[in-house]
């Protein structure tokens, strides 16, 4: 029997959930926002139209949406439903497109102004200056001001005042606000911003300095949906202020707080216990923060994912020696621990203990660590991604070993002013299949060993004889970074080797290393940061880019008529140079530090590609 | 392919016309997978009406089926996918998509109707390709779609969205 099959579903039972965002980046838009709801809806049926457009509009949605049933003599492109034609918008990226379409006829802008109002690029004073026009008409043809859901003012951080954020005030509806680094602006305007946003998820206010307690506390009324916020810099913010915040904003789940030198443990500790979703917290520079807000974020927020507390400097063992036993913290990734200079063994142990699946792990400048923390970090195995050991002078050969054993899957690792690594720690560190990045700066005890076995250089027997310009050239080799400042028995041979073997390096940096003072180099060497001294400049050798490309390129054009062995000695041999050189190396000894941080000048930017990710509520 | 997968059903257009096709094949349509599913094998002897799509349609959009049978399920709400801007479309379905504009959009209507995802999409970037650089009134010839604005709406559009035109 053929048995009676349901009608199929009727078109608009099966949305087209187009993405109103032209960037794709943002699931809560789409789905948070009503007014995207109601527009869609009611193009599809145009008796509910006209809730904010003009009136004019609705008759004619009407008509051509009857017409659909009569299609003789209808163009195609009329029957589409508004979802469809909603979609066909959402894949155009340029506003002057989306413009276009508005103008086409009264459907198609009905179908595109909130694509386009989504996000108006406020990237020149004219554009905003049009924006704002718009924005203060007493009849515009759309409510403009019920699409914006996003605004950026960042682009014109440097002229943002009051004045220019006060005719954005209309707009309720904003979801993400960013104004970094707008310096001019003060509460007052901020505060026209975010009276009665209740729809608000992510707040950027970093570098805002002016903005104080006044704009936390209406953040704090008005906005509580708030997901994300950033007010890195701010340093006039109370701790009362974020106590309130912490209080009223339960849904935060990736708060950036660096540099607020107010906050104190309190503020910390009510973020810990009311905001319970919290995935991301960065306290960086945050002074006052000790080991109680440390352990309770820890304890209390299960889905924490990444934990910053670079230059804490008071937080110690007890901050993590505290925690609850038999409790362990599986979404924990990334741990910065930077210059929480109190911190020892121990504190590391109970650290890899509770969080077994740490990715990226920085103890640069704890230093007391010795081999039992690496041993310890060992144990993370293959989750271990990126691990920055910069300052932990202590650490010796023996646990570098074990390391590299456990943990086969590190692409990012930071060694430099570990003083007493060897050619041992290097060549085994070479064999990581995945190394991108390595940070050997100081490490004066190894020697051209190393950077053959970074090069991957296999045939060792016929090294004494490699000619300048011979192809050796390893296709698997995964190094992008080298940093290898003040390893000062390093030679050209084995450079040439690492440029050709590694076709994927963009950086190297060898700054203080005496073979590479040449005036010939110069020219593919980085500027020297402007805050560097006479000295500093005269050692810096930094290449990067293209600036590696011509190294290699100009290394392997030198005269062929003698091995790189003579032509180095050649070089060493010039009894000037030598002197020169020499007496720098004294000068900059004193700055050693500066040195080496400014050498590793990437060590924050890159470390995880997620960093970038803040102010996304949605995942 | 699971075996249970196999088999062939029968799909009836809107102008009476029956068209065979693997299930697995016609399971990209997310409407028909879940009808079927809902039925349950019985469903598998009779033939399915697609009372919106005509013959020339449904054979075109089975065509693309069968090219993209195996390709990995999209998540529901995949941002990743949408993403990739309007000039990613791949070789095959760019050709696929060389169709007069009456054909293009059946297309489209059908895999809306089919809730076939990710075909929708290849049809919206093409439209939007289309789209791409044109003046309104290119656009509008391109489309055959009539200006029911008055100057003077138009002239206010215009104004009101001055901020997004290139300059």
């Amino acid at each position: 029997m053929r048995g009676p099959l349901p009608t199929m579903a009727p078109i608009n039972t099966i949305p087209y959930r187009a993405t109103p965002d032209p960037e794709g980046d943002s699931q809560s838009s789409s789905s948070n926002s009503p007014a995207r709801q109601d527009y869609a809806e009611e193009s599809d049926s145009a008796f509910y139209a006209g809730n904010n457009d003009s009136q004019s509009s609705i008759g004619v949605g009407t008509f051509q949406d009857m017409a659909v049933s009569g299609e003789i003599c209808e163009p195609p492109a009329n029957r589409l439903p508004a979802e469809v034609l909603i979609g066909i918008f959402s894949k155009l990226t340029n506003p002057q497109d989306l413009l276009s379409c508005m103008v086409v006829s009264k459907r198609w802008a009905r179908n595109c102004v909130d694509l386009l109002w989504h996000r108006p690029a406020c990237t020149t004073w004219n554009k905003h200056g049009f924006i704002c026009r718009t924005l203060s008409l007493e009849n515009p043809y759309f409510a403009y001001r019920d699409f914006i859901k996003r605004l950026n003012l960042a682009a014109l951080a440097d002229g943002v005042n009051d004045g220019s954020v006060q005719p954005l005030s209309v707009c309720t509806r904003v979801e993400r606000l960013t104004l970094t680094n707008c310096d001019g602006l003060t509460d007052s305007g901020l505060i026209g911003l975010l009276s009665g946003s209740k729809n608000l998820l992510a707040l950027d206010i970093s570098g805002d300095r002016q903005i104080t307690a006044a704009s936390m506390m209406v953040l704090a009324e008005d906005c509580k949906r708030l997901q994300g916020l950033n007010v890195s810099g701010c340093i006039k913010i109370s701790n009362e202020a974020m106590i309130a915040v912490a209080d009223n904003c339960k849904f935060i789940k990736r708060l950036k707080l660096n540099d607020c030198e107010q906050l104190e443990d309190s503020a910390i500790s009510r973020f810990a216990q009311n905001c319970r979703n919290i995935l991301e917290i960065d306290l960086h520079q945050c002074r006052m923060i000790g080991n109680t807000p440390v352990t309770e974020l820890l304890s209390n927020g299960q889905s924490l994912r990444e934990l910053r507390l670079a230059n804490c400097d008071l937080i110690a063992d007890s901050a993590f020696l505290n925690l609850p036993p038999n409790q362990t913290y599986e979404h924990l990734r990334i741990l910065d621990l930077t210059s929480c200079a109190r911190l020892t063994d121990r504190a590391i142990e109970k650290i890899i203990d509770f969080a077994p699946r740490l990715r990226n792990l920085v103890f640069a400048k704890c230093r007391n660590l010795t081999d039992a923390a690496v041993i310890a970090i060992s144990k993370l195995g293959k989750n271990l991604h990126y691990l920055h050991l910069g300052h932990c002078g202590h650490i010796t050969d023996a646990s570098v070993v074990k390391l590299v054993q456990a943990c086969n899957r590190i692409r990012y690792i930071d060694l430099g002013c570990c003083v007493h690594l060897t050619d041992a720690s290097v060549t085994k560190l070479a064999s990581l299949p995945k190394l991108r990045r390595i940070g050997l700066v100081k490490c004066s005890n190894i020697t051209d060993e190393s950077v053959y076995a970074l090069a991957q250089y296999r045939s060792r027997q016929d090294r004494h004889h490699v000619r300048v310009g011979d192809e050796i050239y390893l296709p698997g080799s995964s190094l992008e970074r080298v940093h290898l400042s003040y390893c000062t028995n390093l030679t050209l041979n084995s450079i040439v080797v690492l440029l050709n073997n590694c076709q994927k390096l963009t950086h190297l940096s060898l700054t203080g290393v005496q073979a590479f003072l040449r005036p010939d180099l110069e020219q593919f060497c980085r500027e020297a940061p402007s805050e560097f001294t006479e000295h500093q400049r005269s050692v810096f050798c930094v290449f990067s880019g293209a600036g590696v490309t011509g190294l290699r390129r100009h290394l392997n054009h030198l005269p062929a008529h003698g091995s790189m062995d003579d032509f180095d000695q050649d070089t060493v041999e010039d009894p000037d140079d030598d002197r020169t050189m020499t007496g720098m190396m004294g000068a900059t000894a004193i700055n050693a530090d500066e040195d080496a941080d400014a050498d590793g000048d990437e060590e924050l930017e890159d470390i995880d590609g997620n960093v970038g990710s803040f102010g996304g509520p949605a995942t | 392919m699971s075996t249970e997968k196999v088999g062939t059903i029968t799909l009836l257009s809107n102008d009476g016309m029956s068209v065979s096709v693997d299930r697995t094949v016609a399971e990209r349509s997310m409407l028909i997978k879940n009808m079927l599913e809902d039925l349950g094998e019985g469903a598998i002897t009779s033939d399915i009406p697609i009372p919106n799509v005509n013959e020339s349609v449904l054979k075109k959009v089975i065509e693309w089926c069968e090219h993209h049978k195996n390709d990995p399920p999209t998540a529901p709400d995949d941002d990743s996918d949408s993403r990739k801007k309007t000039t990613d479309i791949e070789e095959w379905d760019q050709k696929f998509m060389q169709v007069d504009q009456e054909m293009l959009f059946e297309i489209i209507l059908a895999s809306n109707y089919l809730d076939i995802k990710p075909l929708l999409d290849v049809g919206c970037k093409t439209v939007a390709n289309m789209i791409k650089g044109k003046s309104p009134e290119e656009i509008r010839k391109t489309f055959n779609i009539t200006n029911d604005f008055t100057p003077e709406e138009e002239e206010q559009i215009r104004r009101e969205n001055e901020w997004a035109e290139d300059r």
